[in-house]
């Protein structure tokens, strides 16, 4: 999971300071457990360092605030583009997705087509290999494959959900 | 080989007539494993009719192994079909007072060559499709997964050169759909058969070869593995 990418989504279109993107950070991860204060100012000092980051001045209460640069914007938006693949596993796509979701992507469809594309093609290798594999009679291989396929299947229902509910009036 | 070319189904009801396929050219080599995809109503199941003959087109021309079944009479397609093409339905489409070993050996009392030697040929047959032990059961008291296993058996008891499958798995849980698939595949490795398979499921789909992606009568796409983009454009067309 990256916090990285979290605080962009959380600096997208307001400021914040430290404690409130830990608090915010946590929620966006959900039932994924909690982040370590420690390391959201580790991460914010490289994302100033990158550039990506500007740090404000303090508000009233004298907390440091901090927003997203235009760069780190596009590298946002560059990264919610990108197709997870299949082998980083699929809780990456999850928390990119409520990535978009938190920012009100606009390419969000197209996001979720790309993810598609990528399940799709990783659908018809494994589909390949199984049948070798089996044909081979490499049995243990071949479950692990079908484990793999279920897997996806359950991936491209979900992304065809979310499609179908996005369609609805 | 298969090579449709100009094919035109119309179906008239009344002053209303319908164009199903619309002018389809297609090739396909011997030996292929090929999946047909499409939303309900796109002619996929129809071009499958026509290329097993259970059917005539409106115009064009349909050759299967460098014959024109298109220009048979009904009498001469159902002869070619016999002997050269398998057909495998969603239904399954058995015999259902028939017993399992009587539903396979069906097309060949049917065709008056059921010998000592071909019955031998439809033990060896049962036995592949996992059904030895069924054999003297009737065929409506099997699973459906059994039921689409005799169906297997039954189409290739003439060791036809073409298999037509038009949905097999759809009546079927995804264990189950996949055994069949997997028995298809054995197939089609074993008797280097060309197999067309029209399919919703992509899951199906992913063990042929080629995918011909059908919309509205017409062939959109035929796509291939080798292709740099075929998973981008079956997502857009699934989309």
């Amino acid at each position: 999971m990256s916090v990285k990418y979290g605080i962009m989504t959380l600096l997208y279109d307001k400021k914040c300071h430290g404690y409130e993107l830990k608090i915010e950070l946590d929620q966006l991860l959900g039932s994924k457990g909690k982040v370590n204060p420690g390391q959201i100012y580790t991460t914010l000092d490289r994302l100033i360092r990158d550039e990506l980051v500007i740090p404000l001045d303090i508000d009233e209460q004298e907390r440091k605030l901090f927003t997203l640069d235009v760069s780190g914007k596009t590298e946002l938006e560059e990264w919610l583009l990108e197709a997870v693949p299949y082998h980083s596993t699929k809780e990456d796509f999850f928390f990119k997705w409520i990535c978009a979701r938190k920012i009100d992507y606009a390419n969000e469809s197209q996001m979720l087509e790309q993810q598609k594309s990528m399940v799709l093609k990783e659908v018809m290798d494994l589909t390949k290999l199984k049948t070798d594999l089996l044909i081979k009679g490499d049995e243990n291989n071949y479950l692990l494959i079908t484990g793999r396929l279920l897997h996806l299947e359950a991936d491209l229902n979900w992304i065809t959900q979310v499609e179908n509910r996005q369609t609805k009036p | 080989m298969i090579k449709v070319s100009g094919l035109v189904k119309s179906f008239t009801q009344g002053k209303n007539i319908t164009e199903v396929l619309k002018d389809v050219d297609l090739k396909i080599e011997e030996g292929e494993f090929v999946a047909i995809m499409g939303p309900s109503g796109s002619g996929k199941s129809t071009l499958l009719q026509l290329l097993g003959g259970l059917d005539s087109p409106t115009n064009g021309k349909i050759e299967v192994g460098g014959k024109a079944i298109s220009e048979m009479s009904e009498n001469q397609r159902t002869i070619f079909r016999r002997k050269n093409i398998g057909i495998i339905f969603q239904n399954y489409q058995l015999l259902n007072n028939l017993t399992v070993e009587e539903n396979i050996a069906f097309p060949l009392y049917a065709d008056g060559t059921l010998d000592k030697e071909k019955m031998k040929e439809v033990k060896e047959l049962i036995q592949a499709v996992g059904l030895n032990e069924l054999n003297k059961k009737q065929a409506n008291l099997l699973s459906g997964g059994q039921q689409q296993r005799v169906a297997i058996a039954r189409s290739l008891v003439n060791q036809p050169n073409v298999l037509l499958a038009d949905e097999p798995t759809g009546n079927l849980d995804r264990s189950k759909a996949e055994e069949i698939l997997l028995l298809l595949t054995q197939f089609h490795k074993k008797n280097n058969q060309t197999i067309i398979m029209v399919t919703h499921d992509i899951f199906a789909a992913g063990f042929a070869d080629k995918i011909i992606l059908f919309k509205d009568g017409t062939i959109e796409q035929i796509i291939s593995r080798e292709d740099e983009n075929y998973a981008q454009y079956l997502a857009n067309f699934m989309a």
